[in-house]
């Protein structure tokens, strides 16, 4: 396990560090010059000039990227070009309303869909195993933009039960109304997110109620269900957590369309507006944040399905 | 009130301190009920409009302004919600004979949210952050005629002008004094308004407080809370659920039906000063020929586009001029809609068989509707249009900045503005010296009827030759509750004063 | 069991067949001209407009059909990019051994935890938003997983003894690739395409919801959606039209690709 651990973390370092290369050339290929941004009207040449050495963009590719790497280290996620504001401060800013958006999403499409994709599989030769296929078949089609708009028209305008978008002024220091603007927005994300997990649930149970251990404490007297939590549950867990890790990103990327929807200042709106203004540190910060939670859960993914799986962890290295 | 209830003591329970309790301002959203006397409502604005920074020298944008000007920031003059300029901060103007001196005593026992008392240091060195090199204001070229200001006590301020400016008064409504102290004016404010600035979550809302040392009038209200929204929808349906009172600016007409079939909201129909533009090159082909750019403007039925896209509101223009500029002139019947004329003055200009061009298109509404509906319109008479849709930064580095471009579409918010097409230098490349003359010499006149008679010449000319296509006046439509009285309904240069709204 | 997979796949083959359909109809007659603004505007459905009109009075059945072709254009071209370079790449992959195998594993982990919406539009920022930029970034994203995939293939079917008999025969690598690896990963590749394709129709839907996708004229489900949304309350059948069709459209792909993998997966076809 220790030798695991290490060779993991040496890997998730290095995923780390080329994902800042890979971030640093994609957006260095990119057209055009950032500093036109901060130009005024009618700029002489002398003014580019000025304006390319206040961002740093004459310098060679490769001290760029060092003093950016050297920035990003210490938390400094450079100046945005549209508002002239720090980058790091404003996506700190709004982590309070991505983060809880996507935690409490997750959660809730954990909780629906495990018991119903358990359910779907151990019962599908009822009418429902199959009435639950239809459904989770239909949720993976319907973008999550689509559910939201529902969401919005029944509870929000019909009946008027909850905000129809925005996060109170206050934020978190009203914490019943910043839940109440979060409602709707979990909801759907956890919808749309819980019918893709139903059916990976449903496959890794169908498995794994087809193993012959299973079938062989069945016969060995234990009640089918008891069979089932004992035996099972746990073995379904490996594939489903590897899937989890994965599904956690996904459910961050569903809250960033989301939050368009809802009007929610996260990171989501923080990242279209940037790229609607060119904004190359916002966006540059942004995707440096996201990519790294992505590789970061990944990694506790893969710890968490070694120490489920017995056997995984048995065999130190793959 | 159940629900509400459980919620909370559900919040109590689980609830992390995410933020370190930021609120300075303390605002509540529940401020509908419990409000029993109106002077200590907050009133909650929905906008479409946040800002970039709060630095209107440093491209905070409309938004900034919509805000914050009159309301945290005052100017030594104002511009009224009709559209007149009153002196504010200016208690008294005296103007030399020759035109070029111009001598201004303030406003005494006025004083900055931060305590300082404000003097005529302050006031040069508002002024000097607007005319200096990195300064993005648009106002920048209209203060060139500054030769120099003077500082002869803490009361008086004295510009002087290199030449006579009939405008420079009108301009001068548009410069915020600021605390010269003052550090940092992009992320915080120091002004001297009724109100000051409270805390900015970007992406949400921006907060104004009642500021109890104000030198004028005290706000009717409590504070102010600009709640942002990215569209239209969004901030209809936040009105729709009471979570703001007043929207400053309706974005699309089809809202409007669940609003004016409805007492507990008012539609006010208000006078706008944004117009719509197919701005020409005009000085690359085939946009320099004159009958090109009428023959274009005749092809394309303004009335139905306006139809279209704002139902029953907004105004058909004929030129730059908006109905509240003192030389606005009915022009609409000039370049009228008429494509049979069209083909002619095509077949004329030696394009019989029409041809094609590029329409540079900014990626959000209105824009790609109308570009699509001139499309459609332009190829009934031969000519073939590519919409290529840019994003805002773009069309200012593309079209404004580099002039690479055939034909633009942008909206044009500002009053005033036709002075603009007597700057061969400005971006739509209008070059035409008579027009030049007419508007510089319209601002150097000595009275405004000198000045009114002058521009109106000019603009029946740019009318003529089509400098551009002016598509539709937009309207300017505030909703608000039935509860609010006291706002604001014209939104001249998207100035939005929230001091008078009172909340009952 | 098997009698349930076939029902998926001819309800999936069904629904797929009527987008195709209709996008197939379109290029040979549509109700209206594209940009005919004849209809006025908001025209409630029925009469000579089946769906209404949207704002300036073009035909909305007739954006319908034509957002089809995006959708259906979207779907071919990101399976087409995706594809060919995910299995390029997943091929190479596959035979790299020790520390190469360690930097491709590490690579595409990289590559998949940027997600396929964020890459579409980080390349969007720089490219501007056109269909040919959305396809292109979707395909990308998408090849990142096929990439994957196809090396855990090709590594499994590498292990195989048959693989060594042939070596041992003297068979040259590619012939190998040719005659043994392809085949075999054939049948589990192109099922994941298939779902993969069904993804590539909602990202770009999302991306043109956001603005960030096809331009206006061209009318792709998502814009049309967003467009729908401000007038959902006075035209509901805008609104709900091009959701149906992108939901059939899904739906479809997905049911046919579940379908397939009972053909191409024994295990699963008990």
């Amino acid at each position: 396990m220790i030798r695991y651990l290490l060779r993991r973390t040496a890997i998730l370092l290095v995923s780390l560090s080329a994902a800042a290369v890979v971030l640093f050339v994609l957006l260095r290929l990119l057209p055009g010059d950032p500093a036109n941004a901060l130009l005024p009207v009618g700029a002489t040449a002398e003014q580019i000039e000025a304006a390319r050495r206040e961002l740093g963009t004459d310098a060679p590719l490769l001290s760029q990227f060092f003093s950016w790497l050297g920035d990003v280290v210490t938390f400094d996620l450079g100046k945005s070009l549209v508002s002239t504001l720090p980058v790091g401060d404003e996506i700190a800013a709004r982590l309070p309303v991505t983060v809880p958006l996507t935690l409490a999403a997750f959660t809730l499409a954990v909780l629906i869909a495990v018991p119903v994709g358990v359910l779907a599989a151990a019962r599908a030769d009822r009418w429902y195993g199959p009435v639950i296929n239809a459904v989770a078949q239909l949720g993976i089609a319907v973008p999550a933009f689509w559910v939201g708009l529902l969401l919005i028209t029944v509870f929000a305008l019909n009946l008027q039960v909850l905000p129809a978008g925005g996060f109170p002024p206050g934020g978190w220091s009203d914490p019943g109304a910043a839940i109440e603007a979060l409602v709707l927005p979990v909801v759907t994300v956890a919808l749309v997110m819980s019918a893709s997990l139903i059916r990976y649930v449903r496959s890794a149970t169908l498995d794994v109620l087809g193993a012959d251990y299973l079938r062989t404490a069945r016969a060995l007297g234990a009640s089918s269900s008891q069979a089932m939590w004992r035996h099972g549950l746990r073995n379904a867990a490996v594939p489903v957590i590897a899937v989890l890790a994965m599904e956690l990103a996904t459910t961050f990327l569903g809250a960033v369309v989301v939050e368009s929807v809802f009007a929610l200042p996260g990171l989501g709106g923080m990242l279209v507006r940037g790229i609607s203004q060119h904004d190359y540190p916002v966006i540059q910060g942004i995707m440096l944040v996201s990519t790294a939670t992505v590789l970061v859960v990944g990694f506790l993914g893969d710890l968490a399905q070694r120490l489920v799986d017995p056997r995984l962890l048995h065999r130190s290295t793959s | 009130m159940n629900r509400r209830a459980v919620i909370r003591t559900l919040a109590a329970v689980t609830a992390l301190s995410l933020t370190g309790g930021l609120a300075a301002c303390g605002s509540d959203d529940d401020s509908g009920a419990s409000a029993a006397d109106s002077s200590s409502a907050i009133i909650q604005v929905g906008s479409v409009y946040e800002p970039q920074n709060l630095d209107n020298t440093a491209g905070g944008g409309q938004g900034v302004t919509e805000a914050l000007n009159g309301n945290v920031y005052e100017g030594l003059f104002t511009l009224t919600d009709t559209g007149a300029v009153e002196p504010l901060l200016a208690k008294d103007q005296k103007v030399s004979d020759d035109g070029l001196t111009y001598t201004f005593t303030l406003q005494p026992n006025v004083k900055f949210h931060s305590g300082a008392a404000l003097t005529s240091k302050d006031v040069k060195a508002s002024v000097e952050r607007v005319t200096a090199e990195n300064s993005k204001s648009a106002r920048k070229s209209n203060l060139a005629v500054i030769k120099s200001i003077d500082t002869p006590d803490d009361a008086t301020v004295v510009f002087t002008l290199s030449s006579r400016s009939i405008s420079f008064v009108y301009n001068l409504s548009y410069i915020w004094i600021s605390n010269a102290a003052a550090t940092d004016l992009t992320t915080t404010a120091d002004g001297t308004g009724p109100y000051k600035f409270g805390e900015w979550k970007r992406g949400s809302t921006l907060s104004l407080t009642k500021f109890d040392g104000y030198w004028g009038t005290a706000a009717k209200n409590a504070g102010v809370v600009f709640h942002y929204f990215t569209d239209a929808t969004a901030l209809n349906n936040a009105l729709l659920t009471n979570a703001v009172d007043i929207v400053t600016s309706e974005q699309s007409p089809d809202a409007l039906a669940q609003f004016s079939g409805n007492a507990s909201y008012k539609v006010n129909d208000g006078k706008g000063t944004t117009k719509l533009l197919l701005a020409f090159n005009d000085k690359v082909a085939p946009f320099d020929k004159v009958a090109v750019r009428q023959a274009v403007s005749q092809a394309i039925d303004d009335k139905k586009l306006l139809t279209s896209i704002w139902g029953e509101y907004g105004t058909e223009i004929g030129s730059m001029v908006p109905p509240t500029d003192p030389w606005y002139e009915d022009l609409t019947s000039v370049n009228a809609y008429n494509v049979e004329n069209a083909k002619k003055l095509l077949t004329d200009a030696g394009f019989p068989n029409g041809f094609t061009f590029s329409l540079d298109t900014p990626s959000y509404d209105p824009h790609p509707t109308a570009a699509t509906f001139i499309k459609s319109e332009l190829a009934k008479v031969g000519i073939t249009v590519n919409i290529n849709t840019i994003t805002a930064d773009e069309w200012y580095t593309k079209v404004y900045q580099k002039r690479d471009f055939a034909a633009t579409l942008q909206e044009h918010v500002n009053d005033r503005d036709v002075v603009w097409y007597g700057n061969p230098d400005f971006y739509w490349g209008y070059n035409n010296t008579q027009v030049t003359d007419l508007v510089n010499k319209a601002e150097q006149a000595t009275t405004t009827d000198e000045q009114t008679s002058l521009l109106k010449q000019a603009n029946k000319i740019i009318a003529e030759e089509a400098a551009s296509d002016w598509l539709y006046l937009y309207p300017q439509i505030v909703v608000a509750s039935s509860k609010l009285t006291g706002y604001p309904v014209n939104g001249l240069n998207a100035q939005f004063f929230a001091y008078g709204i009172v909340k009952s | 069991m098997s009698r349930r997979r076939s029902l998926h796949l001819a309800a999936g083959l069904l629904l797929v067949a009527v987008v195709v359909g209709g996008v197939l109809l379109s290029y040979l007659w549509l109700p209206f001209a594209p940009d005919d603004t004849s209809g006025g505007r908001l025209a409630p459905p029925g009469g000579d407009h089946l769906l209404g009109t949207d704002k300036l009075g073009r035909d909305l059945f007739t954006q319908l059909l034509i957002g089809g072709r995006i959708a259906i254009g979207t779907a071919l071209g990101a399976v087409t990019v995706g594809g060919v370079l995910g299995v390029s790449f997943g091929l190479v992959a596959g035979f790299a051994t020790r520390w190469l195998d360690d930097a491709a594993a590490v690579l595409l982990d990289i590559l998949i935890a940027f997600p396929t919406l964020l890459l579409a539009m980080l390349i969007v920022a720089g490219a501007g938003a056109s269909l040919a930029t959305a396809v292109i970034a979707i395909g990308l994203a998408m090849a990142a997983v096929v990439a994957r995939l196809t090396r855990v293939l090709v590594k499994q079917i590498l292990a195989r003894d048959y693989i060594t008999a042939a070596r041992v025969a003297g068979i040259s690598w590619p012939r190998i690739v040719v005659s043994h690896v392809l085949p075999n990963i054939a049948p589990t590749v192109s099922v994941n395409l298939a779902l993969q394709a069904g993804l590539a129709v909602l990202a770009e839907a999302s991306l043109s919801y956001l603005g960030l996708g096809t331009p206006p004229p061209n009318a792709s489900w998502g814009r049309m959606l967003y467009e729908a949304q401000a007038t959902v309350l006075v035209a509901p059948v805008a609104a709900l039209a091009p959701g149906i069709a992108l939901v059939a459209l899904v739906i479809g792909v997905n049911l046919t690709a579940d379908g397939l993998r009972d053909f191409t997966d024994p295990r699963r076809s008990r």
